[in-house]
Parts: C-alpha cells; structure tokens; sequence
C-alpha cells in the first residue's frame, strides 16, 4: 500500500509500453519506474531523446495510462480532477490553439481550471507582467516565436496557482536571456513551496536549479540522487585563490604542499572557468547599460 | 484510469446502451412511419422504373433527400422537350416529375396543362408533322384525354386539392364542351379547403350551359340560401347574378308563385 | 454539475472561435450564390414554379451545404487535437474526458445553428424577392387592360392570384421545415463524432459517416422488408436487413419536408415528434462516443 501524501509524486513499478504492430515487437517507453518526488522539491529528469521522461510527465499527469505499476500526485490519482487541480504543465512544443492570442489563452485555461472575472483577469495580468509578453498578448499565438510560447505556455501552467509544475523541456529553443529568466523563475517558485519536475537535456541548466535528478536511458531510470551526492568529486578538493599565479609562486606552493604530505604529481593547477552563459550575460548586461 | 486491461465494463456498457436503444428506436420509428402514412398519400419509394428512368446522379440525389430539386431539374426538362415538338418525352418526364413529387400539385396541374392545352392545341396545328387535318384532330383530342389523366391521377394524389378539380372542370369546360362533368368537377372543387367562393357559382353556371335548368334551379336556391341575412343586404355583383339567374329560371321553368324564392 | 456545464460551454464557446476565425463560414457565400442563380436563371418558367424552385433549392442548399459543415467540421475535431496535441493542455487542466468531447461537438452544434440562421435569412431575403416579383408580373397581366380595376371579377381573381402567391412564398411551414433539416444535420454529426472517437483517419471518418447518411434513407425499407419479408428473405438477408434497422438512423422520415415544400399541412406535434427522435439518437450517440473515447490513447 502506498502512503502517498508525504509525497507530492510517486510512482511505483511504473511501467508503459507500445506495441508496434506492424513490426510485432513492443517498445518498453518506460520499465518499472521507482520515483518519489518530495514537495517543495526541483526534480530534474535528465536523458537522451526517447529515454522515457516525457512519458513519464505524461503518466504523471493522467493523459495516458501505465501498462503496469501505479502514479499518485499528493496520494491522488493522476486522472481524477482533484490532482489536476494542483497541477500545472508546460508541454514541450507549443500545444496551443494558433487562432487565440495571449490573452485568450490566458482566459481560455484559466476559465477551464475555475477562475473567473476580476480575479481571472487579475491573475492574467500579473502572469503576463511574469512572463514578460505584454508586447504579444494581443497577436495571435501562430504569430509567436518558439521563445513567446514557452512564455505563455509557463504562463497557462501557472495560471490556477498549482502546487505541483511539470515542465518538459522549459528552455529548448529559448535564448540564454530568456532560459535565465526561466531558471530564476523556477527558484522563485521554489522559494514559494512549489514543487517544480522538469525535463531537460541542457545539463548546465539542471545543474544550477535542481535539488535531485533521475538520470533515464531507454526507458529505465539508471541514476538517481542529490546533485551535491552526485557531483561532488568525492576524491579531491579544490582551493580557490585570487589573481593570478606566477610560476615562482607555483613552485612555493608545490613545495608547501609536498610538505604537507601531498604527492606532486596528483596536485594541479589551472584557472577557474566562467561558463559561456555567465560571460554571455556579463557582456549583454554591460553593453545594455552603456 | 486505472492500468491498461481489455476493457470488458466498456464493452459491456455499450453493448446494453445499443441493446436497450434498439427496440425502443423501432417502436419509435415504426410510430412515426404510421404518421407520416396518415399525413400523406404515400412516399417514394425507390422503385426499380424510377431508378432506371433517373440517371446515377439523380438517384443518389433522390436518396439524399433532395427528391424535390431532382424533380425540378427534370421538370426543366418538359420545357425543352415541348420546343423540340417531343411531346411523347413531354408525358414520360411529367410521369416522372409527378412519380418524384406525387403530392406537388404544381406538377400534376401544369402537367396536365402542358399536355391537354398546350400539346393538343399544337397538334392542331402541326400541318408539317401531320398533314391530314382528320388525324390532327384525333391526335389533338389523344392528348386533351392524356392531360385529364394527369389530373385524374393528381386528384388520386391529392384528394384535398380543390385546384386540380378546377383544372379539370376548365377543361371539361373549354376543350370538351362537357358541361355536366364540367359541373361536378367546380361543385366537387368549391367543397375543398381554400376553394375560391367563385367556384359554387361556376357549377351553377355550368348546369346552365348544360341545359340542366332543374339542377341549376336548385344550385342558385341552394346558393342563396346559404347567405347570410347581412350578406343578402350587400350591394355586390354576384349577389346581383344569384338573384337574377334565379328570376330568369324561376321563369323559365314556371315556378308556382308561392314556391318563388322572389314571388314579385 | 454546474462546474461540468461550464466547462463544457467554455470549450464549445472556443471551438465555435476556431470555426468562425479559420472562416469556414465563407461556405455559405455558395449558398448565396444557389439563391441568386436560382432566382434569376428560371425567370421564363411561371411564378408558382418559380417560386416552388426557389424553395425547393433553398432547403435543398441548406441541407446540403449544412450536411458539408456538420460532416466535415465534426470529423475534423479529434484528429486536429490529436494531431496538434492541443488536447494534452486542456487534459492536464481539471477537465474530464467526457466534457471535452461534449463541448466539442456543442461547439459544432453551435455553427451549424449559426450557420443554418444565416441560410435560412438568405433564403426568406430570395423569397420575399420573388414574391415581390411575382406580384408585380402578375399585376402587368391584369394592366394589360386599362379598366381591369373597375370589374370586380378581374379584381377579385387578382387578389385570388396575389394571395396564391403570398401564400406559397410566405408559407409559416418552412420553419418547421428548417427545424427539421437542422435536427438532422445534428443526428449527421454525432454520427460523425461517433465514428471519429475509434477512426485514426479524417477521410475515413468522413466516407464512412456519408455513406451512413445515404443508407439512412433506405433504412426504412430495410426495416419494412425485415419485419414484414417473410418466405422472401433470406436468413442471411433477414440477419443482414435486422442490423441495418437496428444501427442506422431512419433519415428518410425527414423527407416530411418535400411535403411541406409542396405547400401541404405538417402539423407542430409530429414535428417534435421527429425532432425528439433525433435529439434523443443524437444523446444515445454521445454516450456511446464517450464510452469509447473514455480511454482512447492520446
């Protein structure tokens, strides 16, 4: 029996597969899937394409049903009204209707989850000012470009306020300042006591916002863990020092070291690396305020 | 959604919603079929001649309910067939036109217009085609009888159609001189829902013409004595025609005065 | 419940958006067009002729152009959301399977009535034209002599002849007519949805509904000849005859219609009668596109 409401998702022995009927063979989407996903956790689901996250998000969020095994969101039923009433989705393409604009979109879902008038219209304004759109809000969505639609898409997840968000693919398309915005908004909503699930094959990404990731190939869930358990090299220990080492200095502290009892030949040295996106913002940033 | 089995409740469920919607759909049905007999002679059927006689399109027009524009599209045809003297075409498309729309009285009446006015009075004249006077003159009377038929037919149709009636006494009247049968078919007319008032007159004039002087002794009384005391004070022409032909055959026949319906 | 209906109305409101935003509405330009070559091209035939095409054709055209829209529009429901994947949003929001389809097909519901009002407004336009036209040709017969309006037999058969005409023009019936010619564009579609919920493929859909439609108008001498065949019919025949009569919609008895265009009394109760039928057939449909739909893999 699953006690399930300590968990905001749970799976257990969660199982789908295809039949290929032409080829008579099966395919195994997803094999006896373990999972349990904490509130106010930000769960990464890592893999290649076709490892199986996105059936996962979508067994999760009752639009199909396991072949074997069980799912509970906060100990419901994936299907039933009440989890989806605590659930938000972005979907991975633009599932939208291409004849509404934003702010038909933002009505149309927030109609569908219960909201109306003032509040509703409330909700979509603040949401609009979150996501940035107030240049697209009256053109119609076939018009957007992919990085507007994630924006309306994160934006018609969060309108019902949910407590659990599934995001698959957040930032696929989108550009570095866009795909920032995205990571700040999921730790806001961190902070806020959200759970936030998402996919991503965009590792750097992952890394600076998720609490605990599952690592997928071929439908199997093959690593699972704390980022802090999983990346911290467990066998060596980096020390930050500032400005730059001239090779007179290296050697004194070569030999300060072997003193210490360390081997010269494991100790290395080399400069710190920004990444590419931080010198990609540093340099925006500045050339915006000049 | 529980996990994926073949879904037996489903396939039960529906199969009791079409188990229990079935009979109840024929006793429906069957109800409705009995009405609809009720309100009209009889429907179409999709009968081998008909079928044969519609070309494809036509027939799947037929069975898609759009039997009236088929109709008409064939009933375009009579025109055509009329300027091109195919007057035997003519009375197969009407056949066809009213087989169509038996209860479209507009076909059956310009039907048998078509074929008693319009056909015999052009087989008069059709010197080119038929150069002995006699037979033109037997053809001519050929197709005044074909239109009656149309209009006889009509009338099995459309037992309430008081037009077709008085198509049939025009030309009981105007082609054949048969004032009697040109009587009974105004007198049958006038009986029959938004008959004109005009046409118990015509009946009445008819025995006249027909030398009946009894029998239209008695339709003119019978006429009058339907008005209305208010009616009778009215200063209208046909009032006027009532009380004159009665006069006139009050005195013709000789009316024992006490027994005048006007004794001045 | 209330939250149910709501919802169902909320998406049958945005699929009736789509419709008219993709501009399917511009279908009826054709029938405007029907009407104005209908009305202009017979001119040489009589005015009761004339006049018996016009509403011959008008309701044939609605019935015909309605019968596109419902089939075409109903079929193309679940493919499009499938296949854009739209329904995945709407399904991860708190909707129940059962209210998206409902709206859905409300929302096809809700076209074709529009659809039908404004044939249906063309059509009394082409109508009243006609009249007009008529009575105007008819008065030029009479005028042919200068005194006609001092004999009161011309008079009185002139207003004989104007009120045959109005009253073959300006005939109440022919809303009962359009009453029922959109019940069974409503029947057509939830057949439609029906055969939509398990076909993988819009054409299918679309074949199989029409040729359902066709049938429908046998289906009564189907059931005739299976209840009253006999030594006639087969076994196989019989087997085949009873499922026929079982399944498809009686479409024929719609034809009650040809008896209203030919200016015959329908009355108001058998009327309800067929459009009690189909609106109960179209709610067995329903069900039964929900009971299937239920857990169709999205």
């Amino acid at each position: 029996m699953m006690d399930s409401s300590a968990f905001a998702a749970e799976t257990v022995g969660l199982t789908k597969r295809y039949a290929l009927s032409w080829k008579r063979r099966v395919l195994v989407a997803l094999d006896h899937l373990d999972l349990q996903i904490k509130p106010g956790e930000v769960f990464g689901l890592l893999g290649p394409n076709g490892s199986g996250k996105s059936t996962t998000i979508k067994l999760l969020l009752g639009l199909i049903a396991p072949n074997e095994g069980d799912a509970r969101i906060f100990g419901l039923p994936p299907e039933s009204i009440e989890a989806r009433r605590r659930v938000g989705f972005l979907p991975e393409n633009p599932y939208f209707y291409g004849f509404l604009n934003g702010d038909e979109t933002l009505r149309f879902y927030g109609k569908l989850c219960g909201l109306s008038g003032a509040k509703l219209e409330a909700r979509i304004e603040e949401l609009i000012e979150l996501v940035g759109l107030q240049n697209g809000r009256e053109r119609p969505l076939r018009s957007y470009s992919k990085g507007m639609l994630q924006r309306i898409g994160l934006a018609q997840a969060m309108i019902h306020d949910p407590d659990l968000l599934f995001l698959d693919e957040p930032t696929a398309g989108v550009d570095p300042q866009g795909s920032a915005q995205i990571r700040d908004l999921i730790l806001r909503l961190k902070k806020m006591g959200k759970t936030v699930i998402f996919s991503s094959h965009l590792l750097e990404q992952v890394q600076e916002v998720a609490d605990r990731v599952a690592i997928f190939s071929l439908g199997r869930k093959v690593l699972e863990g704390s980022l802090d358990d999983l990346l911290v090299e467990k066998q060596a220990t980096l020390v930050n020092l500032p400005g730059e080492l001239s090779a007179e200095r290296r050697e004194q502290l070569q030999h300060l070291l072997a003193q210490a009892g360390f081997n010269g030949a494991d100790v290395s040295f080399s400069r710190p690396r920004l990444s590419l996106e931080q010198l990609y913002l540093r340099t925006v940033k500045a050339d915006r305020k000049s | 959604m529980t996990t994926m089995r073949f879904p037996w409740r489903r396939v039960i469920w529906i199969a009791v919603l079409l188990c229990a919607w079935a009979p109840f759909k024929l006793v429906w049905e069957e109800g409705i079929e009995q009405q609809q007999n009720l309100l009209r002679y009889h429907g179409v059927a999709m009968t081998r001649q008909l079928r044969d006689q519609l070309t494809q399109g036509l027939t799947i027009g037929v069975l898609a309910g759009m039997r009236n524009v088929v109709a008409d599209f064939v009933w375009l045809d009579v025109t055509v067939a009329w300027e091109k003297y195919e007057w035997f075409k003519m009375d197969s498309l009407i056949n066809l036109c009213t087989s169509l729309e038996p209860r479209s009285i507009i076909f059956w009446d310009n039907g048998g217009w078509q074929l008693a006015w319009n056909v015999s009075v052009a087989a008069t004249e059709d010197v080119v085609r038929q150069p002995n006077p006699l037979r033109r003159l037997h053809d001519s009377r050929f197709w005044i009888f074909k239109g009656l038929d149309v209009y006889k037919r009509g009338i099995e149709n459309n037992p309430q159609s008081y037009k077709l009636w008085e198509s049939t006494g025009e030309l009981y009247q105007n082609r054949l001189a048969d004032y009697r049968n040109a009587a009974i078919c105004y007198q049958r007319a006038s009986e029959l829902p938004g008959a004109p008032v005009y046409l118990e007159r015509f009946s009445a004039y008819m025995l006249e013409d027909a030398h009946d002087d009894a029998g239209a002794y008695a339709a003119w009384k019978a006429l009058w004595y339907r008005l209305t005391p208010a009616q009778r004070e009215e200063k209208q022409h046909w009032k006027e025609k009532i009380m004159s032909s009665i006069r006139k055959l009050e005195n013709k026949l000789n009316i024992p005065r006490e027994k005048r319906v006007f004794p001045n | 419940m209330i939250g149910s209906l709501q919802r169902i109305i909320i998406i049958a409101r945005n699929t009736l958006t789509e419709a008219v935003r993709q501009k399917v509405l511009t279908v009826l330009l054709l029938f405007g067009v029907v009407m104005i070559c209908t009305s202009s091209f017979f001119s040489q035939v009589v005015i009761d002729q004339q006049i018996k095409f016009v509403k011959d054709f008008g309701c044939g055209a609605i019935g015909l152009i309605g019968l596109f829209i419902a089939i075409l529009s109903t079929a193309q429901l679940l493919p499009q959301e499938l296949h854009n994947r739209t329904i995945y949003t709407i399904l991860a929001k708190p909707v129940r399977r059962a209210e998206f389809l409902f709206g859905k097909f409300l929302g096809v519901v809700l076209l074709l009535a529009l659809s039908v009002a404004l044939m249906s407004l063309a059509f009394a336009a082409t109508l009243w034209w006609q009249e007009s036209q008529g009575i105007a040709a008819t008065k030029a017969t009479y005028a042919a002599n200068p005194h006609w309006e001092s004999i009161p037999d011309q008079v009185s058969a002139y207003h004989h002849d104007v009120d045959a005409i109005v009253t073959q023009a300006e005939d109440p019936q022919l809303v009962e007519a359009i009453l029922l010619l959109f019940a069974k564009l409503v029947m057509s579609s939830a057949i439609a949805l029906v055969i939509s919920t398990f076909s993988t493929s819009f054409i299918f859909t679309v074949i199989t509904t029409s040729m359902i439609y066709l049938v429908g108008h046998l289906e009564s001498t189907a059931r005739d000849v299976w209840l009253q065949g006999g030594a006639q019919v087969s076994f196989l025949q019989s087997g085949f005859l009873e499922i026929l009569s079982l399944l498809v919609p009686d479409m024929n008895s719609f034809t009650i219609v040809d008896e209203i265009l030919d200016g015959h009394a329908v009355p108001w109760w058998h009327t309800l009668n067929l459009v009690g039928y189909a609106a109960v057939y179209t709610f067995v449909l329903l069900a039964l596109s929900e009971l299937i739909f239920r857990n169709r893999e999205i």
